[in-house]
């Protein structure tokens, strides 16, 4: 389980994270809702020690994060974490040769899905393009939590819903992803709990099932209850 | 190949073809160098000898014989050598820089490789000490290659012939071959330490941004003060109470202080203050 504590995080004068506190299960796929600058990244990469907090704590499976948490942690930003000169072959062999978590057959399984070539280089891909390269480089990895910033952001709706479908694949399957997007129509009814930030607080947690279950509401309606009152 | 090692590959395999570009231009333009200046000087002779009728023995006295000592003291050797410099001094900045900055975030990968994140300081310490070795080795290989260019171009009643030996101890050459080991370990130790302060001060910069600067700034202004405090307390408090040899040995100690505390504090930054 990530455990994310009463974490406070400031960037100068500013107090983006104001005592966050959720939790993301494995097996589970958790959101993190929010519009543009409530400090949806910036959690994502506290949680992967991108950033430094400044109160609280977290935890990946009970421990703080270390260099061994990494094998079994990823995080998919929106931006491409490989050097765009590289062809995406060469990109493999670079993961490979760090991470002893790297699944080489699951790689290339998604290459295949995406319709995308070993030798093709990663800066003379689209952006949809270079956003699967991103997804395959961390869906890859057999670790127990990934998590995805804005995965659907800036690109084509053919893209996108390759990308949805990859949520309800085996590729997620037993895994626990966070995700955040501030666009939640593709993946609304892939989510199993929603986290609600604003300026920097978690307004609400819920789980979608049992919102839809008992309450009737989306997380859509969700939304328009809290952010708009 | 454990990760450190694979880093220290990685980090030589991005600036290969540009290294490999810095060696040619130094081969290049040594060797056109030390032809043109051959060339120069044998027209001068011929000029002084057949036009205007100088003796040799005359020509020699008021010109001296040519030889590597006047090529070293040229533009097309200094030139280069202080390209090679600048070039890797302004590696030691974009080594880091560039996993921040550009069309790429490599920063979002290189910091959560499943390793050490001193390995990451580690290895592109290293990769700046190869580059600086290798390039000396060039230059050393060089040496003999434009001593025969300077055989054949110059006949030997002009030419004073010199020694590898006697070439890299002429000048500033002696600082970059020294003549003994514990030299050697010296300079380029101090090298290093130097790289190691500037790599830090760069942490700084990436973990506390605009206000990082200025801690860089201070940072490396108490570095040095740190390695001269024995010189300035000996010559200002204590009116030159130690010897030469001792002042020297606190200077080393105060100066693996200052290596140690550098890689200390990159170390810290990098797991505890770094930014993306």
């Amino acid at each position: 389980m990530i455990e994310v504590k009463d974490v406070t995080k400031k960037f100068g004068r500013k107090t983006v994270l104001k005592g966050v506190n959720f939790t993301a299960e494995k097996g589970k796929i958790t959101c993190l809702i929010g519009i543009n600058g409530v400090g949806k990244t910036t959690v994502m990469k506290a949680i992967m020690n991108l950033t430094p907090i400044d109160g609280g704590e977290i935890l990946i499976n009970g421990e703080k994060i270390h260099k061994g948490s990494y094998e079994k942690i990823t995080f998919i930003p929106d931006t491409i974490t490989m050097l765009p000169q590289m062809k995406i072959k060469e990109a493999f062999t670079f993961m490979a040769d760090f991470y002893d978590s790297w699944n080489q057959k699951r790689a290339e399984e998604l290459l295949e899905f995406f319709r995308l070539k070993e030798t093709d280089r990663i800066s003379e891909l689209s952006k949809g393009n270079t956003a699967k390269v991103n997804l395959i480089l961390g869906l890859a990895l057999d670790v127990d939590y990934v998590l995805m910033d804005e995965p659907f952001s800036g690109i084509d709706i053919f893209s996108r819903e390759q990308i949805a479908e990859v949520f309800t694949s085996h590729l997620i399957e037993d895994r626990g992803v966070i995700i955040t997007t501030h666009e939640i129509n593709d993946i609304e009814h892939l989510i199993d709990k929603a986290v609600l930030l604003d300026n920097g607080v978690v307004l609400k947690e819920f789980d979608t099932e049992e919102m839809r279950e008992n309450e009737g509401k989306s997380v859509i309606d969700v939304m328009r209850e809290v952010y708009r009152g | 190949m454990n990760r450190f090692l694979k880093l220290v590959n990685f980090e030589f395999t991005r600036f290969w073809k540009l290294y490999l570009v810095l060696i040619g231009v130094t081969i290049l333009f040594q060797v056109v160098g030390i032809i043109v200046e051959s060339q120069m000087y044998l027209s001068r002779a011929n000029k002084a000898i057949y036009e205007e009728l100088v003796s040799v023995s005359d020509f020699i006295s008021q010109y001296g014989k040519m030889s590597f000592y006047q090529f070293a003291s040229t533009g097309w050797f200094i030139g280069t050598m202080m390209f090679c410099a600048a070039t890797l001094l302004i590696y030691v900045f974009f080594i880091w820089y560039r996993d921040w900055f550009g069309k790429n975030t490599f920063s979002y990968r290189l910091l959560v490789l499943p390793t050490a994140r001193l390995n990451i300081y580690l290895a592109k310490a290293t990769t700046i000490l190869l580059f600086v070795l290798g390039l000396l080795a060039v230059q050393l290989v060089l040496l003999p290659v434009e001593s025969k260019v300077l055989q054949w171009l110059v006949p030997d009643e002009f030419r004073h012939d010199l020694s590898i030996e006697e070439m890299t101890n002429l000048y500033y050459l002696e600082l970059l071959y020294p003549s003994a080991f514990i030299d050697f370990i010296l300079y380029y130790g101090t090298g290093m330490a130097a790289v190691c302060v500037v790599f830090t001060a760069i942490l700084f910069e990436r973990s506390y941004r605009l206000k990082g600067i200025f801690m860089g700034i201070f940072y490396v202004a108490a570095s040095l003060f740190i390695v001269i405090a024995p010189l300035l307390v000996n010559e200002f408090l204590l009116d030159n109470y130690f010897f030469e040899n001792e002042l020297f040995y606190m200077v080393i100690g105060a100066g693996l202080l200052v290596w140690a505390a550098a890689i200390w504090l990159g170390n810290y930054l990098l797991n505890r203050k770094i930014r993306v």
